[in-house]
């Protein structure tokens, strides 16, 4: 089992005057936590809601006046996880003006945080197909949250307007799938250097394999 | 989602002939018998495999019992012990049919004397109607299997690899020298999975055919250029539409 993390700041035990909200949220991101890791570690279907108030700390009655269940304390964990590394990738991709610049941006803050924790990247992306139709749901959800990012492709394309309707979910679709690929082989470290692969995999919907190859050969030499 | 287990990226040596040697090789059934038998329940075995899928369908694989295999299948709990050794192989089983199918299906079309691109285009086709027309099977076969690892995983990759082998014959060395990463065929092979399992995910597997267009697009355009691609997805389009 990993180690309940120490970095977090905790509110003192004994009897306290910290204002009860923020008592629940401490509790609430400290459970979220430790679900990602207890998951990631032990898979969805073996672990319990034993290992996961243990791993963060907390009562059981406090885990279920949060939750009804595992599933829907899995769920959250999910989304806030998402939420977080969207946060990264829209801020790189923001700092830059072009748009495969922008998008090389994006990919790389990507693969730097998926390789900083690659267990957690492994059940984002892959082993939550295993946690049921509702994971299964929000990982498409992951997924689509990535196509705004491509969607300005269509601008940036001498042919945008002719291109298919779905260019965007397919470009989004190859850097999951070449990123999957990776984790499942236990290759979490060679994460950053897929850039290129990916770069490639999201220009070449908009512009083609030659005017990809070579944004990418000027990007990233 | 699921891996490609083989990384290798060297250029596809399928002889064009050989597409059920490297099937046998994969250790993938190529069943041609189950073509003409659809998934009808004959008997307590395929009443079990349809159950299975059913099931999964509706709460995922982690979470079905035997029992709610049984009683979707209308059978006890001893014949099903009699037919599987347990819930895992009864997967392997349903993945194994669902396989034979899929694979037959593209054999049917694959010829040598064939175009490339046209030989892609009618091979997507098949596997999408094939999908539509099982939704259960589709979901199971693409989402849970993969999911659940070991020999169902396995059998997953294995037809990946054969797919993109597929593919792979219409990459010829000049584009290699053009900068393009060797990666190209398997990033599309992932766009074009990553859109099928969206689609079955959104609860839409009766529309899988409509795909088409864009998958022939994104699996053509590394090999031909993005013009020939926007070609190919038209005439894609218009046989959608035109129903032959």
């Amino acid at each position: 089992m990993p180690q309940s993390s120490g970095e977090r700041w905790r509110p003192p035990r004994g009897r306290h005057r910290l204002p009860r909200e923020v008592v629940e949220r401490s509790q609430r991101e400290r459970l979220l936590e430790a679900t990602m890791r207890v998951v990631a570690e032990k898979g969805y279907g073996p672990a319990t809601v034993t290992d996961l108030t243990r791993e963060a700390g907390i009562s059981r009655t406090t885990f279920y006046a949060l939750f009804v269940d595992k599933e829907a304390c899995f769920l959250a964990a999910y989304d806030e996880t998402v939420e977080r590394l969207m946060r990264q990738v829209t801020s790189a991709y923001e700092a830059q003006e072009r748009w495969p610049e922008r998008a090389r941006a994006g990919l790389e803050a990507l693969l730097a945080e998926l390789a900083a924790d690659p267990a957690q990247a492994r059940l984002l992306l892959v082993d939550v197909a295993a946690a049921g139709p509702a994971a299964q749901r929000r990982y498409r959800a992951a997924v689509q949250r990535l196509t705004p990012l491509f969607d300005e492709g269509r601008d940036f394309a001498p042919g945008g307007r002719g291109l298919p309707a779905n260019a965007s979910r397919l470009a989004a679709g190859a850097v999951v799938g070449l990123i999957a690929d990776e984790l499942v082989a236990d290759r979490a470290d060679n994460l950053p250097s897929l850039l290129s692969d990916l770069l490639f995999a999201t220009l070449i919907a908009y512009l083609g394999p030659d005017a990809a190859a070579r944004e990418v050969g000027e990007r990233t030499r | 989602m699921p891996p490609l287990s083989s990384q290798q990226e060297a250029k596809s040596d399928l002889d064009r002939a050989d597409l059920g040697g490297l099937i046998n090789r994969e250790q993938l059934p190529s069943g041609r018998a189950d073509l003409e038998q659809p998934l009808v329940a004959h008997s307590q075995r395929e009443r079990i495999l349809n159950a299975m899928a059913a099931a999964c369908a509706a709460k995922g694989f982690g979470a079905t019992t035997i029992g709610d295999i049984v009683e979707g299948a209308g059978v006890s709990r001893a014949t099903f012990y009699e037919l599987f050794k347990d819930k895992e192989e009864c997967l392997q089983a349903s993945m194994e049919l669902s396989l034979a199918d899929a694979m037959g299906r593209i054999v049917e079309v694959y010829s040598p004397d064939k175009p490339w691109a046209a030989m892609v285009r009618d091979a997507t086709r098949a596997f999408l109607e094939l999908l539509a027309s099982r939704p259960n099977f589709a979901r199971m076969a693409l989402i849970e299997a993969p999911a659940a690892g070991g020999r169902s995983l396995e059998m997953y990759a294995s037809a990946k690899r054969v797919l993109q082998a597929v593919l792979d014959l219409g990459r010829n060395d000049p584009i290699e020298e053009q900068g393009i990463p060797a990666s190209a065929g398997r990033g599309a092979l992932a766009a074009a999975e990553q859109l099928i399992v969206g689609q079955i995910l959104a609860g839409n597997s009766e529309r899988l055919p409509e795909l088409l267009p864009d998958i022939v697009y994104i699996v053509t355009i590394p090999y031909l250029g993005q013009d020939e691609a926007l070609r190919q997805s038209r005439e894609a389009e218009k046989l959608i539409h035109s129903g032959a």
